[in-house]
């Protein structure tokens, strides 16, 4: 009899101590739901702002998008005169639309390398872009003064460019428009020698030996091997005596084999060399089987 | 109770997570939108003018709409200033300038811009890709396209497609500008000399052609024809060429066996490599109206 009733009420006791214990767990568990509620409901409304906000984007980019369209079409700064969208951020979208289209002019006018101008305390910095082949290389700097008188104040123009017997050629003082002209030529052809040079080391480093270069990149001296007697080599000079061309004024060869310039392949060669700018000519010359 | 109520959250949690997944569907396909929109126009907001595209999504409150708006044109105000010194520094006018993004992955960006415009009178529209790697900075041109007036085209035309083949786009505006100043420089002598002696000279193809025509007063029939052309080589070299030509009917020689006809032309080439084009020109007008006065 005792038996039975302390099984029961151990039994009972038990009961009570796994209720009270999953009362202790449950509201931890519950504590946890609510938390994650919390969470997913705060990333809901991240997610409604950012859809907000590109939907809002996407809208105003098709807004600028016809604005711009129209100015392009008139050609030129007009005044606006009709106020046909009556939104009330008209009057703002037509300034971003003005903004951005002023952006892309100074872009565009950056990459067709007239003279990227900006103004400075005392006068101007005028930057000039060089480009070969597509590529775009270094660009120089120069800091004109305008007051008292025009002249240069800074630069970083290579010294083997003689800048200032051409401000004096072109009368910079009076048109420095020409002075740029010409200073552009000289390091436009300068930048394309020095590429050509570049491009001949990389793609003939081992079948042409530079003998020698100078850092204005005017005077080349090349050595070439023939294919087939591969002891006879041929000295190859370059003279660019025009500085504001990329091509030479005079080929010359040398050889051991006297008769070999005057052949009428290496006569060619020489055409070549004086029509084609080096790295291709000499792409072509191995074509031909002239040179290793 | 407790096990109501945590059904009750689960339920949320699931309602919430379908949401999510509904709005993150929807934000990649706004993504998507604003990604092609970028392709067709590529639009870039910068300074101002991005405080101006925060202020119209309504995520920027704090500035009143009067105080964005006056930032933005001053900021407007001043890029109009840099265009027009940009500008005059150039020697190029442009009417307009799109680009679209055709591809932008992390470490390269091409674009394809399209930018017309003119110089002096000299209209044109150039096309290009431009390749940019994002790290370096280096940037390359490719597929230049150039189209210009076809009036213009004739001096024009073998520089045109040497230009395109080299890609050198900054070629093709120096020359362009060189091109134009000696055409101005042209205009403006021509001008000049049918203001100055109206009786003799004359231009029948108007200020902006290559010819302008001499007649002598008395001598009908006798024309002097001064030839002024802007060559344009293939590698850019911009040269002015002026000849002399005479038209002297056959009667005048008759009567006048010693106008050296064949002479003047090579007489002329000698004055203008002594005296320069406008001086050559005016002494050969002087010679033509046999007058003392201006």
């Amino acid at each position: 009899m005792q038996g039975a009733s302390t099984k029961g009420v151990l039994s009972h006791l038990n009961l009570l101590e796994v209720q009270a214990r999953s009362r202790k767990v449950q509201p931890q568990q519950q504590q946890q739901q609510q938390s994650r509620v919390k969470e997913l409901k705060v990333k809901v409304e991240e997610l409604k702002q950012q859809r907000d906000l590109m939907r809002a984007e996407i809208q105003t980019h098709q807004n600028l998008q016809k604005l711009r369209k129209s100015m392009d079409k008139r050609c030129a700064h007009e005044e606006d005169e009709e106020m046909d969208e009556d939104s009330e951020n008209s009057q703002l979208l037509r300034l971003m639309a003005r903004h951005t289209q002023l952006k892309d002019f100074l872009h565009a006018h950056h990459l067709i390398g007239g003279y990227d101008i900006v103004k400075t305390r005392q006068g101007l910095c005028v930057s000039l872009a060089t480009a070969y082949e597509g590529t775009y290389l270094d660009a120089y700097n120069l800091e004109i003064d305008l007051k008292p008188t025009l002249r240069i104040r800074r630069h970083n123009i290579p010294p083997f460019i003689p800048l200032n017997s051409l401000a004096e050629q072109s009368n910079m003082k009076t048109d420095i428009r020409a002075f740029l002209d010409t200073l552009s030529q000289h390091l436009n052809a300068f930048a394309s020698r020095k590429q050509q040079l570049k491009l001949v080391k990389e793609l003939f480093h081992e079948s042409v030996e530079v003998m020698e270069s100078n850092v204005l990149c005017s005077i080349l001296v090349l050595m070439f091997t023939l294919p087939i007697e591969k002891n006879t080599a041929v000295l190859c000079t370059l003279n660019y005596t025009d500085h504001t061309k990329y091509l030479p004024t005079r080929v010359l060869f040398e050889c051991e084999d006297k008769e070999l310039p005057d052949s009428p392949q290496w006569k060619k060669n020489c055409s070549l060399l004086m029509e084609t700018p080096v790295h291709k000519a000499l792409i072509t010359m191995k074509k031909m089987g002239n040179i290793a | 109770m407790e096990e109501k109520m945590s059904e009750e959250n689960s339920e949320e949690v699931k309602v919430l997570e379908a949401q999510i997944q509904r709005l993150q569907a929807e934000v990649a396909m706004l993504q998507q939108q604003q990604q092609d929109n970028h392709k067709d126009m590529t639009i870039h907001f910068r300074d101002k003018c991005k405080d101006a595209l925060l202020y119209i999504c309504g995520k920027r409150h704090n500035g009143r709409k009067e105080e964005v708006l006056s930032k933005l044109k001053e900021e407007v105000d001043e890029l109009e200033e840099d265009l027009q010194r940009q500008t005059k520094m150039n020697g190029i006018s442009l009417n307009s300038c799109t680009t679209k993004t055709l591809q932008s992955s992390g470490s390269k960006l091409v674009q394809q811009l399209c930018v017309s415009g003119h110089c002096s009178e000299l209209v044109f529209q150039v096309e290009f890709q431009l390749s940019e790697n994002k790290e370096s900075h280096e940037r390359m041109i490719s597929g230049l396209n150039v189209v210009m007036d076809f009036s213009d085209l004739q001096n024009f035309s073998s520089f045109l497609s040497g230009v395109e083949e080299s890609k050198d786009l900054l070629l093709f505006f120096r020359t362009l500008r060189a091109f134009s100043d000696r055409c101005d420089d042209r205009r403006r002598t021509f001008q000049h000399f049918q203001e100055k002696y109206p009786s003799v000279v004359s231009l029948p193809g108007g200020c902006r052609s290559e010819v302008m025509t001499l007649h002598h007063p008395e001598l009908p029939g006798c024309v002097l024809l001064v030839h002024w052309s802007v060559e344009v080589s293939r590698e850019g070299d911009v040269t002015p060429k002026i000849d002399l030509l005479t038209k002297i009917p056959e009667r005048a020689r008759q009567m006048f066996p010693s106008l050296a006809a064949g002479g003047a032309a090579e007489a002329f080439q000698s004055l203008l490599r002594i005296l320069g084009p406008e001086a050559a020109v005016e002494s050969i007008i002087r010679a033509v109206s046999l007058s003392q006065d201006t």
